[in-house]
């Protein structure tokens, strides 16, 4: 039976996920310590298997786990494309990576990403567009008209009307859209 | 500056349109991502018919191996990160694109203040505490390949510390640098800032040497992506190339922006750092933590006519003889013909002279390091082999290891 390090460091619950690979018969570690302790942990534990959120902080210290035990008898590698590009694709979707021992046949990782899968609670919002692609070409019009008005308030030409728009968005916080609005609101309430 | 901004249904009607109207492009928490988020947020590459969609990132792994899945079109990136991919160090071998530098220098190693108690204050006294004490320091750095890593190792061999043997090294995510610093588990770390000047400013450590002490202007984080978004959207590339281009020469346009700059890293959704541990150092102003002040001429710059732009292939190919020193390649590449194809000269020369901005004739460039050799790019080889403290892996590799200390 593969004995799996599960790496708890982020926000994500892995507590269903650690009872239902429990419930699916395998020998569960569940590491809640120093991500930076890792190293050492995975030599006292030597799992077959090393499951942790894509989206933690904690994989650059894996890589280093990789790179260490490259040249030992058990190396530690990464589950990759080259092992099952299929599974390797669903386990990035679901938002876990695997790590294994080399070795190890991609069908008997097969089950315990089905597991993990089925029970990680991927955060969608993480991945969430920041625009709409259909938003674009308006706001480019929004952001010219704002800046034409800013040209006649302050008698400038067109570089310095960027500029004094950007600065004034960088040091808000906000992006050029958000300014470029409110010169037009102001405009239409002084017009 | 904003020709193009009077013309911008040239681009979208042209045949030079980008193939994709919206990108995602990764970033991590440093100053140094500057240069992405301005291009982003202030609408720099809209004016081509494209939109950057921002991603921080919480490690550098998980951002390459959304680079090479796909996930992201395009990131910030270490050069180091960039070459391990292309050769394979650490996981499975890609075909990987440098399109241009970000910025050059703006990394620091900085120590805790239990050693400036101790009085290990200078490269001397850290030397000595080394060599002549049992317990090993530890000491962090960012990536196994990545450029802190590269940075820590050549400062403490320059000073005749062997960084695999006399010292611990692991791997901690920057933003958590001064944390653990602060907890006591590390003595040190190397870091892109701001979080040197963070450790410095809550007086839990010092800097002891600016990267730029070890290569004044050396090459960082680049524009990095896959070989094959190149080839599939070589205009898109070539458009996101010109809108970070027009966003770092924006930054450096005068001190207001530079300062305008800082206050944008500052927000939660970017750096998520008070403004104070960004501004001095963007502007040149440094504190060491020991009571020394100094306007440093060769701060962060992201742009300086296009010189820190260029993608030099002297600066990739600097990075492949450092994997090969420290035995993280067993044999030599071919340091020419993989930088070659990994720094996309030829794109990166049709973005700069659309806008006006000079690229220079030839792609080696000759800097001298703090050990006094001068690196040129024209014995790779060579070089490699030339330094007195190594781990070259002919016989035996040896990588940091401290699980194997106990």
């Amino acid at each position: 039976m593969l004995r799996i390090l599960l790496i708890n460091d982020t926000p994500k619950k892995v507590g269903r996920l650690k009872a239902a690979l429990i419930e699916a018969g395998f020998e569960v570690i569940d590491e809640s310590g120093l991500i930076i302790d890792l190293p050492e942990r995975v030599q006292a534990v030597r799992p077959d298997v090393i499951l942790i959120d894509t989206e933690s902080p904690g994989r650059d210290v894996m890589e280093q786990v990789v790179l260490v035990t490259r040249d030992l008898p058990r190396p530690i590698v990464m589950f990759t494309d080259e092992h099952d590009p299929g599974v390797m694709r669903q386990a990035i979707k679901s938002g876990v990576s695997a790590y294994i021992v080399e070795g190890i046949h991609a069908q008997r990782l097969q089950p315990i990403l089905d597991v993990a899968m089925a029970r990680f609670e991927s955060d969608q919002d993480l991945r969430a567009q920041l625009h709409a692609r259909d938003q674009q070409l308006a706001e480019r019009k929004r952001i010219e008209t704002a800046k034409g008005l800013l040209m006649k308030m302050k008698n400038c030409n067109e570089e310095e009307a960027y500029t004094l728009m950007r600065r004034q968005a960088m040091s808000r916080q906000q992006k050029l859209i958000q300014v470029a609005e409110q010169i037009i609101a102001m405009s239409e309430l002084l017009g | 500056m904003n020709d193009t901004l009077n013309t911008p249904l040239a681009w979208v009607n042209g045949s030079d349109a980008p193939e994709l109207n919206s990108i995602d492009v990764g970033f991590m928490a440093l100053t140094d991502s500057a240069s992405l988020i301005v291009a982003a947020t202030q609408g720099f590459a809209q004016p081509y018919g494209l939109n950057i969609n921002l991603q921080r990132q919480p490690s550098w792994a998980g951002l390459r191996d959304k680079l090479v899945s796909g996930e992201l079109h395009a990131a910030h990136s270490l050069y180091g990160l960039v070459y391990a991919a292309q050769l394979g160090i650490g996981g499975p071998a890609k075909d990987m694109a440098v399109l241009m530098g970000l910025n050059q220098n703006g990394q620091s190693i900085n120590l805790s203040s239990t050693l400036q108690n101790q009085g290990v204050i200078t490269p001397e006294a850290l030397d000595r505490r080394t060599h002549q004490s049992g317990t090993k320091l530890t000491f962090a750095q960012t990536l196994p390949t990545g450029n802190h890593a590269m940075w820590l190792y050549y400062w403490l061999a320059s000073q005749g510390v062997h960084p695999l043997e006399d010292v611990d090294s692991v791997v901690v995510p920057p933003p958590q640098m001064v944390e653990h610093l602060k907890a006591q588990r590390i003595d040190g770390f190397c870091v892109g800032e701001p979080w040197g000047a963070s450790a410095v400013n809550q007086h839990l450590g010092f800097t002891l040497a600016t990267s730029q002490t070890i290569w004044p202007d050396h090459p960082e984080k680049v524009l990095g992506c896959t070989l094959e978004f190149v080839q599939q959207y070589p205009n898109t590339a070539r458009v996101l190339i010109m809108a970070v281009l027009e966003a770092s020469r924006f930054i450096e346009e005068s001190l207001d922006n530079r300062r305008s700059t800082a206050q944008m890293l500052s927000g939660c959704e970017y750096v998520n750092a008070p403004v104070e541990d960004i501004e001095a150092r963007l502007l040149g102003e440094y504190s060491d933590g020991l009571g020394n002040h100094w306007q440093d001429h060769h701060a962060v710059s992201f742009h300086r006519k296009g010189e820190v732009n260029m993608p030099w292939l002297s600066d990739g190919m600097w990075f492949m003889t450092q994997f090969r020193r420290w035995g993280l390649l067993r044999e030599d590449p071919d340091y020419l013909g993989v930088a070659s194809q990994v720094q996309q000269l030829a794109l990166y020369r049709r973005a700069a002279e659309a806008l006006d901005i000079k690229v220079p004739a030839t792609a080696l460039r000759s800097s001298q390091l703090i050990d006094g050799k001068v690196w040129d790019g024209s014995d790779p080889v060579g070089y490699a082999r030339s330094f007195k403290l190594h781990a070259l892996a002919d016989a035996e590799p040896v990588v940091a290891d401290p699980v194997a200390d106990e």
